[in-house]
């Protein structure tokens, strides 16, 4: 057991670990951290996707002691910042989810693909977004409301 | 994997997160076959969650500075292990340099994915759908290996013995790749996959016209990699293109022996292998 200190979503937090346990467990577990999803397990459906130290990773395929002294961000630390918020209410306009479990993981991934180039369009955007997998096949209305939130990442007053 | 693999858990060991490369080789060579090195982890994870991988100790390389450069020096373009397959992506060094390094990357999983893996673990694995391999010998990329008491620079060719077997001892690691330079070197590297998204067959092409070389390396259709070059090909500078290109793939699709397996049988990659290496010859001189 070794104490870890991750900043989530902008807090400092502790937590005490094994040096076996992923990273994901301990978000979901140990520090309630619930938006970040649990389905495949192997780092194909990527619905655990975080933003660690600014880059998405799979959450199920990183160790708990990989994210020490550094920064996670998941869906909900995304409240503070108002082009995220847009992004999500895009979703909402959109109709992009049927039961919402991959929803998270599509938020945090096209938060980090967006605000990294607000340009970006067709087969470069689908391919950016293609870690993540919706089992309900609502892929149409989250490309659409992805590419429709851009506006708001090139908006420099938000 | 099945059901009952418990694979929400990994088996116990020490993670150790050393500052320099002497130091993670001497944990290596301390642990005495019992440890290994974690990159991006996402092939050993997987395989600790399956159960086959059981180390003492995970040696976690990916924050080491010596292993993270892209540098151009007298030898070529050194890269280090630990660098991402997003990481080569964005390098202009590579991309203007190592074209068919900067195309294989993209197809390393997908781009959540690519964030993590890297270049050392992904030739490391010796798996045949390893898209970083057939790009590297096409470059006639050469491999630094160190061991705590060892340095010895292997060509990227002699890597992989056979499926998943390569031939780095267990205390030893891939600190370094290095692309010799090429004068006037362009390149590109195809891939083609079906529903299950193993690859049935890739290529990787190296060219330049200045220095009159052309190197194709032929991947996943075997435990590793065939190689063929201007001589082997029997190119013809100052020949017609249409004319190379049949006489080239008939010789590649004459000397391979594609393996049969649940992605694909042998005749079948040995037919995409042709149409894959027709269509990027076509690709690359018409860019040329
Ligand atoms: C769903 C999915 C799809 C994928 N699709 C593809 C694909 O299409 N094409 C592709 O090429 N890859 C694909 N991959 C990625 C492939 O698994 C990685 O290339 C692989 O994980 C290696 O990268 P890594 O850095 O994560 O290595 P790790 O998992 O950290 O290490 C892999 C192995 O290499 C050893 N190792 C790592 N670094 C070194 C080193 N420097 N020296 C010696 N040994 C070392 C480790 O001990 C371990 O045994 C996919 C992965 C997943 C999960």
């Amino acid at each position: 057991m070794r104490t870890i200190t991750i900043t989530v979503n902008g807090l400092s937090r502790e937590a005490t670990v094994e040096d076996n346990e992923l990273l994901l467990n301990v978000l979901r577990d140990k520090l309630g951290v619930t938006s970040v999803k649990a389905a495949c397990w192997r780092g194909e459906c990527g619905l655990c996707t975080v933003l660690l130290n600014g880059l998405p990773v799979k959450s199920c395929m990183t160790l708990a002691v990989e994210a020490d002294g550094k920064e996670v961000v998941t869906a909900e630390g995304l409240y503070s910042d108002e082009r995220a918020r847009k992004l999500q209410e895009s979703f909402v306009e959109h109709g992009a989810m049927q039961c919402g479990f991959c929803t998270p993981a599509f938020v945090v991934t096209s938060h980090y693909v967006l605000s990294r180039d607000p340009e970006i369009d067709g087969e470069d955007l689908k391919r950016e977004l293609s870690g993540v997998i919706c089992r309900c096949g609502t892929y149409y209305q989250i490309y659409d409301a992805v590419r429709d939130a851009r506006k708001y990442y090139k908006d420099k007053n938000l | 994997m099945s059901f009952t693999t418990p694979y929400f858990t990994l088996p116990k060991f020490t993670y150790y997160k050393p500052d320099n490369v002497s130091e993670a080789l001497s944990l290596l060579k301390q642990h005495n076959g019992k440890a290994r090195v974690l990159a991006g982890g996402v092939m050993l994870v997987n395989m600790m969650k399956e159960r086959m991988a059981l180390p003492e100790a995970v040696i976690d390389i990916k924050g080491i500075g010596e292993l993270k450069g892209i540098d151009i020096t007298d030898k070529g373009v050194e890269i280090g292990s630990a660098v991402t397959a997003s990481e080569l992506q964005k390098s202009e060094i590579i991309k203007k340099r190592c074209q068919p390094l900067a195309k294989a990357a993209s197809y390393m999983g997908d781009k959540i994915l690519q964030n993590s893996v890297t270049i050392g673990g992904n030739i490391s694995i010796g798996m045949p759908s390893t898209d970083g391999l057939p790009a590297l010998m096409s470059m006639d990329a050469s491999l630094e290996v160190r061991s705590a008491d060892n340095v010895r620079t292997i060509p990227s060719s002699d890597l992989v013995v056979n499926i998943g077997r390569t031939v780095l001892r267990a205390d030893e690691m891939i600190t370094k790749i290095v692309v010799p330079h090429t004068e006037g070197v362009t390149g590109t590297y195809a891939k083609f996959l079906n529903a299950s998204e193993v690859a049935i067959s890739t290529a990787a092409l190296s060219l330049s016209l200045t220095q009159k070389k052309l190197r194709i390396a032929v991947g996943a259709i075997s435990a590793k990699p065939y190689y063929f070059d201007q001589s082997l090909l029997g190119w013809k500078w100052d020949g017609h293109l249409e004319e190379n290109i049949k006489t080239s793939v008939e010789i590649i699709g004459s000397s391979v022996k594609p393996m049969s397996d649940a992605v694909a049988g042998s005749e079948y990659r040995r037919e995409v292998s042709k149409i894959l290496v027709a269509r990027a010859l076509k690709d690359l001189f018409g860019g040329a």
